[in-house]
């Protein structure tokens, strides 16, 4: 887009604005705002200074069209959503065969924090569990704690087309009170699945969870993965093309903690979700979402992030193995046809 | 399904806010449920011919892009200000004519997707069958967004060069904006000329259609800015012209 014309540019986002996709969206959003179940996360005190009714929606397709309603630019920290894409650079950094030996790709049906291994290859059961994503923060690949904090931020960027700072509160009340994931280092540790600069790999770890994104940074993300590992907006390449399919794998089957099962029968969109309120959902080849409200319900997803996906797969048939005629066709919402009744 | 006309011209002082006035007002009158929002924030004006005292108007658009008040509240019923019966109803949303709030919104700007859900909200609140929106003269950031969402694309030129001119970059304008449909309308056009030949050239030169041909009147400038023409004198030629435009829209 950064190519175009001054004219062509402006009308490109004026008719994103006035898209019956993104009106769509705007109802979509009066329609969950008023719902007021679910509890913002209050492990520590900064979460807890979120707001209930922050709500934020975005859409960013593969030919890179921005579609936003509500709280786009409300910064939030990105938590457990940062596992899949720290898990593509892991995999970037060594390969699938060697970081396979370390994490495995299996759902575990547990909570996130649950200490749990393999009980034959002594492997965590996935990147997107604690325990796994600490054995996948040990493998990025930098000869200092701020090399490889560097590497993660730079990745991160090249994902979402902007520059990600860390929450410094968050960052250090994690690290303060996070003696479960410490003891689950440890353990992994005594297994030989970790290497033993435990101390700034928790720290990278910590760091990564603490990153400030927005719901925009959310949909970017997964528009990137959606559009081969190449930033729709920008161009820029995140993540090598050969890894995208792993990636988005085990967000499918792993991504919304243990009701990822549920989630991948009822909305069958890969996505990753976060206690700060944030979900990030692949249509792959041709969308991403990104939502955020940060009330969670019991499994740690938030409330209306999951309703929203909900409704665009059913809506737009974007469910991946769906083969019915959807409701909606997406490309006619997002173009605007004369016949379109959107009103 | 409603439908939304934007009237726009590129230069000011082409009768702009009055031809829009005459135009809802007439589709009022026919029985339908019609709105008419003021989006010429830099320069409002339309109220005073709907006979809408500034000292009535409490919440306007201003207020309901700063994010302090639903779009309905800043609508107001001056249907029986102009004197139309029970069949049809007339809306409107009047922008500020308070000099601070005229500032502080050159200044600040304001969202232009809130201006778009708006529109919609309105629609949908007041059950309009069609919303029409009133804008500022030459192209803006309100303009663009009033073209897309348009199904109706008015657009007024007096016959003068400069008229000419502006009316063809905004067309290359609206066509970018894959707008549905597109109508020209000739104001002031001066009582010597052939209106006809002059209808003619106009649309060969722009391949669009001239919905309607308004003579110079001395009668409206007489009655300008005070009441809506058409419904005072609903049998004058010139309301007989708003209706044959109407019948284009409908």
């Amino acid at each position: 887009m950064a190519d175009l014309g001054d004219l062509q540019s402006l009308t490109s986002s004026i008719t994103a604005v006035t898209s019956p996709f993104r009106n769509y969206l705007n109802d979509l959003h009066a329609k969950y705002q008023s719902l007021n179940d679910g509890a913002v996360a209050d492990y520590i005190p900064e979460l807890a200074l979120a707001k209930p009714e922050w709500f934020g929606i975005c859409v960013v397709t593969a030919e890179g069209q921005v579609f936003e309603v509500g709280n786009c630019d409300q910064l939030f920290t990105i938590q457990s959503i940062s596992k899949a894409f720290v898990f593509g650079l892991a995999l970037e950094d060594h390969g699938r065969d060697y970081v396979n030996s370390k994490v495995s790709v299996e759902p575990t049906g547990e909570a996130f924090n649950a200490i749990v291994l393999d009980e034959v290859t002594n492997r965590p059961y996935n990147p997107m569990v604690n325990a796994g994503a600490i054995a996948t923060a040990d493998l990025i690949k930098g000869h200092s704690s701020t090399e490889r904090l560097k590497r993660v931020l730079a990745m991160f960027q090249r994902y979402t087309g902007r520059e990600h700072d860390i929450n410094v509160p968050v960052f250090l009340s994690e690290k303060a009170t996070g003696f479960r994931n410490r003891a689950m280092a440890y353990l992994m540790l005594n297994f030989g699945m970790i290497s033993d600069r435990i101390d700034e790999t928790l720290d990278l770890y910590f760091q990564q969870c603490s990153i400030m994104v927005n719901a925009r940074d959310l949909a970017m993300l997964s528009a990137t993965l959606a559009n081969g590992g190449v930033n729709p907006v920008t161009q820029e390449r995140a993540i090598d093309e050969h890894h995208v399919q792993d990636v988005i794998s085990v967000m499918l089957t792993c991504g919304m903690y243990d009701a990822s099962g549920e989630w991948c029968y009822r909305v069958g969109m890969p996505a990753k979700s976060g206690v700060g309120g944030g979900i990030t959902a692949v249509v792959p080849g041709q969308l991403g979402i990104g939502t955020f409200s940060p009330p969670l319900d019991a499994k740690g997803n938030s409330y209306r992030g999951i309703k929203v996906c909900e409704d665009l797969a059913k809506d737009f048939g974007l469910h991946v193995f769906n083969a019915a005629k959807p409701e909606r066709d997406i490309n006619e919402w997002i173009a605007g046809g004369n016949d379109l009744n959107d009103w | 399904m409603p439908k939304v006309i934007s009237i726009h011209s590129y230069r000011g002082g082409t009768g702009k806010s009055n031809f829009t006035a005459n135009l809802a007002a007439t589709v009022a009158a026919l029985g339908h449920r019609v709105g008419v929002i003021d989006t010429d924030v830099p320069s409002p004006g339309i109220h005073n011919l709907f006979c809408l005292e500034p000292e009535q108007m409490g919440i306007t658009l201003n207020n309901y892009l700063w994010g302090e008040s639903p779009i309905q509240d800043a609508a107001y019923d001056i249907s029986a200000n102009i004197g139309l019966d029970e069949s049809g109803r007339l809306f409107l949303v009047p922008s500020s004519v308070k000099a601070d709030d005229i500032a502080r919104i050159l200044k600040d700007g304001y969202d232009v997707k809130l201006m778009n859900d708006g529109f919609r909200s309105l629609v949908k609140g007041l059950e309009l069958e069609y919303l029409f929106i009133d804008t500022h003269p030459g192209l803006s950031k309100e303009t663009f967004l009033s073209i897309a969402i348009s199904h109706v694309l008015v657009l007024i030129l007096r016959p003068d060069k400069q008229d000419y001119q502006g009316t063809a970059v905004t067309m290359d304008v609206a066509r970018q904006l894959n707008v549905r449909k597109m109508l020209l309308t000739i104001n002031k056009a001066h009582s010597k000329l052939n209106l006809e030949a002059l209808k003619q050239k106009v649309e060969a030169t722009y391949g669009e259609t001239v919905a309607g041909v308004f003579p110079l009147s001395e009668d409206i400038v007489q009655l300008a800015s005070e009441g809506v023409f058409c419904v005072k004198y609903p049998e004058h030629p010139v309301s007989q012209e708003f209706r044959n435009v109407a019948q284009q829209i409908l």
